[in-house]
């Protein structure tokens, strides 16, 4: 089923378009990655599904991005609403400087759920999702900063689950982060398909290979392709896809 | 050649930084050792005695306290509130720019021309009467821009990922605020505090919204008139009949003010390390 739609979906910064046109149906529970070269718009592109684009000034963005079939920018949808069922994950790990307990409650918090007790059994219930669990589990109240890059990024993963979102975004999520940790992420996401959406962006093709159901590629701002992405490492079928996926530019 | 340059622009460097400290060392030398002579506990809790030539100055300890207390009250809460609006929720534009330019400028206005516009504002038009409180405002007035500022670069070098943090979770504009606000106290604290010390110290504000050369009691409600430190040295270092009799005290009195403004940055300095601990 089609959890998320973008119509004729365009984006400018002031008088420069960032997205041109880009209709795309993405699948629920599947892992769908969009690449492309830095600058194509990839990020951009991501940043609409959430409406992180709202904070910036002089944003436009014209077309219609449905979720569940709902406008996204209907007049009686909250963006905040939006928020909680779309999570993100961003590109360098951003902690609050508070314990890693408190960051996973964050959004609970503010959400509105004050019950010690079921907060902490979701804090508890992330970090295993996350599975950063086990190796923080006896430091609950340790400062989020004293963790490893890798492990950051993980907490920030159980950060954006525990709101519970239908929907995770991870804008290039591995980007910062060294092998071994980006190796337990993948392994992680593929865990994560079965209960949520996950759309990654990436400039990392063997990584999108390795854990995407659906590839988009994206090169100035146009969806060039989209497709099954064992059909599109293969058997690319355009010109200028081909010449990405073999290193030929970007 | 490049290593004689280089050691030379450094040995510039170097010198300026001592000539500085070798000042400012010299300075509170100078101070603490003419001072500490007249210090005991009974200079500074008695009255000044017999035309101030022999007491303490505890009317002038206890006026500054107070006054300081007042001007934190007007402008902490207004200046970060303010900060805050610029900030986060005032759209860019030409009136917010021309209220920023505003503040700035306001921040360099010399403190006598302060002085007046609290007597014009405070004392005659609100009939405050030359007061503790009217010369509270006004130095809350002259702390008021450098709060702002202070706080407004305190707010805007948190970093983004933060604000993006917690509006991706579904935090509102108020929540997210308040989640910066957080991060930007260490140093909305500690401009605020330095604001507050540099006020202490003021005397042209003050002169004439409200303090006096000499009480013979502290002021009971803040509709009276008081004695301060600056104001108080200003008399014994200037004014006084007898300049050369109380000139141990005029030193004690610097003593004791340098002494306050300095605890005041001693405080800003640790709510700084301490809050910073946190951050990682």
């Amino acid at each position: 089923m089609d959890k998320i739609t973008t119509e004729d979906l365009s984006l400018y910064y002031g008088e420069k378009r960032v997205i041109s046109s880009i209709n795309l149906s993405i699948l629920e529970n599947n892992i769908t990655a969009i690449i492309g070269p830095s600058g194509c718009g990839k990020s951009s592109f991501l940043r609409c599904l959430n409406r992180m684009n709202d904070l910036i000034l002089n944003s436009r963005l014209t077309g219609k991005i449905f979720l569940d079939g709902k406008d996204i920018h209907g007049n009686n949808t909250d963006v905040v609403e939006i928020r909680r069922k779309v999570g993100m994950v961003f590109q360098k790990p951003n902690p609050f400087p508070k314990s890693i307990y408190d960051n996973v409650a964050y959004g609970l918090r503010i959400k509105g759920i004050k019950k010690t007790s079921q907060v902490s059994e979701i804090v508890e219930k992330s970090l295993v999702a996350s599975g950063l669990f086990k190796e923080v589990k006896d430091e609950l109240h340790k400062s989020a900063m004293e963790l490893s890059g890798g492990q950051q990024q993980r907490l920030c993963i159980a950060r954006a689950l525990a709101i519970e979102p239908e929907v995770l975004l991870m804008d290039e999520p591995c980007s910062a982060l060294d092998p071994a940790s980006t190796f337990k992420i993948e392994d992680l996401m593929s865990e994560l398909k079965k209960s949520y959406t996950i759309i990654i962006v990436t400039h990392n093709m063997q990584q999108a290979a390795r854990v995407s159901d659906w590839t988009g590629f994206l090169y100035l701002g146009e969806l060039i392709e989209f497709n099954e992405t064992s059909k599109l490492f293969t058997a690319p079928r355009e010109q200028l896809t081909e010449n990405y996926i073999t290193g030929r530019f970007g | 050649m490049k290593k004689i340059k280089e050691w030379f622009g450094f040995f510039l460097l170097k010198a300026s930084a001592i000539l500085i400290l070798g000042i400012v060392v010299l300075l509170l030398l100078f101070i603490g050792i003419q001072g500490a002579k007249v210090i005991n506990l009974e200079f500074l809790f008695s009255f000044p005695k017999e035309g101030m030539t022999s007491g303490g100055i505890f009317p002038a300890v206890f006026g500054t306290v107070a006054l300081t207390l007042i001007t934190t009250f007007f402008s902490i809460p207004f200046g970060i509130g303010a900060a805050i609006y610029l900030s986060e929720y005032a759209k860019e534009g030409r009136l917010v720019s021309f209220i920023r330019a505003s503040i700035r400028n306001l921040a360099g206005v010399p403190s006598i021309v302060y002085g007046l516009f609290g007597v014009a504002l405070f004392v005659q038009s609100l009939n405050l009467g030359a007061s503790i409180l009217a010369s509270g405002l006004t130095l809350g007035l002259l702390t008021l821009p450098w709060v702002i500022a202070v706080s407004e670069e305190a707010i805007k070098s948190v970093p983004k990922s933060f604000r993006e943090g917690a509006l991706a979770l579904g935090a509102t504009k108020w929540q997210t605020t308040r989640l910066v606000l957080r991060y930007a106290t260490p140093g909305i604290l500690t401009g605020a505090i330095l604001g507050l010390s540099r006020a202490a110290g003021e005397t042209a504000p003050i002169l004439f919204t409200g303090v006096c050369f000499w009480l013979p009691k502290l002021p009971g409600s803040i509709f009276d008139q008081f004695m301060a430190l600056p104001y108080h040295l200003y008399i014994l270092s200037t004014q006084h009949y007898d300049l050369e009799k109380v000139r141990p005290i005029a030193f004690g009195t610097a003593f004791v003010l340098v002494s306050f403004v300095f605890g005041l940055n001693l405080i800003a300095l640790i709510i700084r390390t301490r809050l910073r601990k946190d951050y990682g």
